[in-house]
């Protein structure tokens, strides 16, 4: 007979650690591995590997001038100088295509996003799903009433081949290829990622979820994410990111674009849970028109560092913004993480949660900005951002940026550092709770807000992923 | 009250090209788009960087500010991509006397 478990006991049953559950790689058996470094003849490659129209392949060759142009940002994280760019393959091919069955997929990359429970979550609450392996999607699936609603998701390659006219109209309206150094990579060597088209007036019920995984060692990923709800819909998308753990570095490298026309919502939930081996450098970007609503639910605890600053531009009246995120920051990791408003018409709304928390010597960093408009009256916003210290040798940082160019807005900003005191380890044990569990307590606790956001499946998943980067974290 | 400043000589600035010209310390970049011509603050709303000087698509008729990409309307002012969002100033442009003139208040 099935005993139904309670949350609490699911997690306390999950006890596997990374190496074992994603820190594996397989052989690689590729179809094309580019070889290390990039110029134009690697974009030049990629852009015929994949027959694309003319105009996507000049975007790339002036997006890799910019690339070549730019210096390597100096702010951010003393870490972005280990980045050798001339150490990485760009451009890694798996298989021939974006299968729609996951029995076609290669038996090595089946194999692995069935380790890693993929098939098994698209049955049981996922309204479709993409996955991605090395450079390019290699599953892709939406259920078929979605389909038969005109809802398009589509890896980006697919996506271009198919809806060329859509996307030419919207790719890198959001995120140009100039807007810095990444996006200007992201945008010479893009391969994968997420199309996604949502007619006027559908509710896309359950998550759309694409899986992220990096298998070659020194590897680069850069897929390129596009979303457009159209008016009154509602979608959720989700994606989730893991790596083998390597002693040379990985770059994951990605750009996502949303838009959210007239009186739609988009959530998009990261859980990202890079190897400590993977530079994380972002750029995501969103633009919300007249009473829409973009929610970013930020997620990260893996990676070497994290660059990643999700942002909402409110371009409508009453539109609204929301980013949560959480940051964790272990040995040798840096996360410098948060997230950007800008109020651009009135009567906007927008809040900030951003928690971070720092133990064995790791880093996190609040970097943020919310910018009010000469024109948007009435705005109202709030920041939080809180740090969570778990030992002396770690540290926590914020830099937040309030800009405002309007009387009547109402702002307010909070941020609290915290350490876990003795008197609260000290409270919980004399209940006769052990100490790590005293621990793991007063963290959940810090991140609750930000979990109960996440859909049930992912919460769990989230909490568990905490519980792991707090082992051993006492004593 | 508006006033009439001259910019140059018709036949000096060809198709595709662009001139800059400074009026009590605004800098205003005049372009011609295939005969056309248009004029617009050499400022990027997105951090008042110089924008008149990046990349300039005559068949489109937009400039690319160089320094984060966003693309603006050389006929509107309007920024056509993120990260600017409000417009920049435009001017009329007078031709009179086989001169470009410029009016600006």
């Amino acid at each position: 007979m099935a005993v139904e478990l309670t949350e609490n006991q699911q997690l306390a049953a999950i006890n596997a650690d990374y190496e074992q559950r994603y820190g594996f790689h397989d052989a690689e058996n590729y179809l094309y591995k580019a070889p290390k470094g990039l110029n134009r003849e690697i974009v030049e490659k990629i852009s015929e590997f994949k027959s694309e129209p003319q105009w996507m392949r000049e975007f790339r060759l002036k997006a890799l001038d910019s690339f070549l142009a730019r210096p390597q940002p100096t702010w951010g994280s003393p870490l972005l100088a280990e980045i050798d760019y001339d150490d990485i393959h760009y451009f890694v091919r798996a298989s021939e295509r974006a299968e729609r069955s996951w029995d076609d997929v290669p038996d090595d990359v089946k194999k692995t996003f069935d380790r890693l429970g993929i098939p098994e979550a698209e049955r049981k609450f996922l309204s479709g799903v993409g996955a991605q392996y090395e450079s390019e999607v290699v599953y892709h699936q939406v259920r078929e009433d979605l389909e038969q609603q005109g809802v398009i998701f589509k890896d980006m390659d697919t996506g271009l081949r198919e809806h060329e006219d859509l996307v030419r109209e919207y790719f890198a309206t959001i995120i140009p290829p100039n807007d810095n150094k990444l996006a200007a990579l992201n945008s010479s060597v893009w391969s994968g990622g997420s199309f996604v088209y949502v007619p006027p007036g559908v509710h896309v019920e359950m998550p759309l979820q694409a899986y992220f995984r990096i298998n070659t060692e020194s590897m680069g990923q850069f897929e390129r994410t596009l979303i457009i709800a159209d008016e009154g819909s509602y979608v959720h998308y989700v994606e989730g990111c893991t790596a083998p753990t390597y002693s040379s570095n990985s770059l994951h490298s990605a750009v996502v674009e949303l838009i959210a026309k007239p009186g739609a919502r988009i959530r998009y939930t990261t859980v990202q849970n890079w190897s400590t081996n993977v530079f994380n450098l972002v750029t995501k970007r969103a633009v919300a028109y007249e009473d829409a609503t973009v929610e970013w639910v930020d997620c990260n605890l893996g990676s070497r560092l994290t660059m990643k600053y999700p942002s909402v531009y409110l371009l409508g009246e009453r539109a609204h913004g929301e980013i949560l995120s959480i940051a964790f920051a272990g040995k040798g990791q840096h996360q410098d993480a948060g997230g950007k408003i800008i109020h651009a018409a009135p009567n906007t709304t927008s809040n900030i949660f951003a928690k971070s928390i720092s133990k064995d010597g790791g880093r996190g960093s609040y970097r943020g900005l919310l910018e009010i408009a000469k024109g948007a009256h009435g705005a109202r916003s709030k920041v939080v951002c809180d740090a969570l210290l778990l030992d002396e040798h770690s540290r926590s940082d914020t830099y937040p940026t309030i800009r405002i160019g309007e009387d009547d807005v109402n702002v307010g900003h909070e941020a609290t550092v915290s350490k876990v005191g003795d008197d609260q380890l000290f409270y919980l044990m004399s209940h006769g709770i052990p100490e790590d569990e005293a621990s793991k307590l007063i963290v959940n606790g810090f991140i609750e807000p930000i979990t109960k956001e996440l859909p049930m499946e992912y919460a769990v998943e989230m909490n568990r992923l905490i519980e792991l980067q707090m082992e051993g974290s006492i004593g | 009250m508006p006033q009439v400043i001259d910019v140059c000589p018709l036949n000096e600035l060809a198709p595709g090209e662009m001139r800059l010209v400074e009026w009590e310390n605004v800098e205003i970049g005049v372009f011609n788009c295939g005969g056309s011509l248009y004029a617009i603050e050499d400022r990027c709303s997105h951090d008042d960087g110089p924008l008149a000087e990046g990349e300039f698509d005559q068949e489109h008729c937009t400039v690319e500010c160089p320094r984060h990409g966003s693309v603006f309307d050389l006929k509107t002012g309007k920024p056509m991509t993120l990260p600017a969002y409000v417009p920049v100033d435009t001017f009329p442009v007078i031709i009179e006397d086989e001169t470009i003139k410029l009016e600006v208040e």
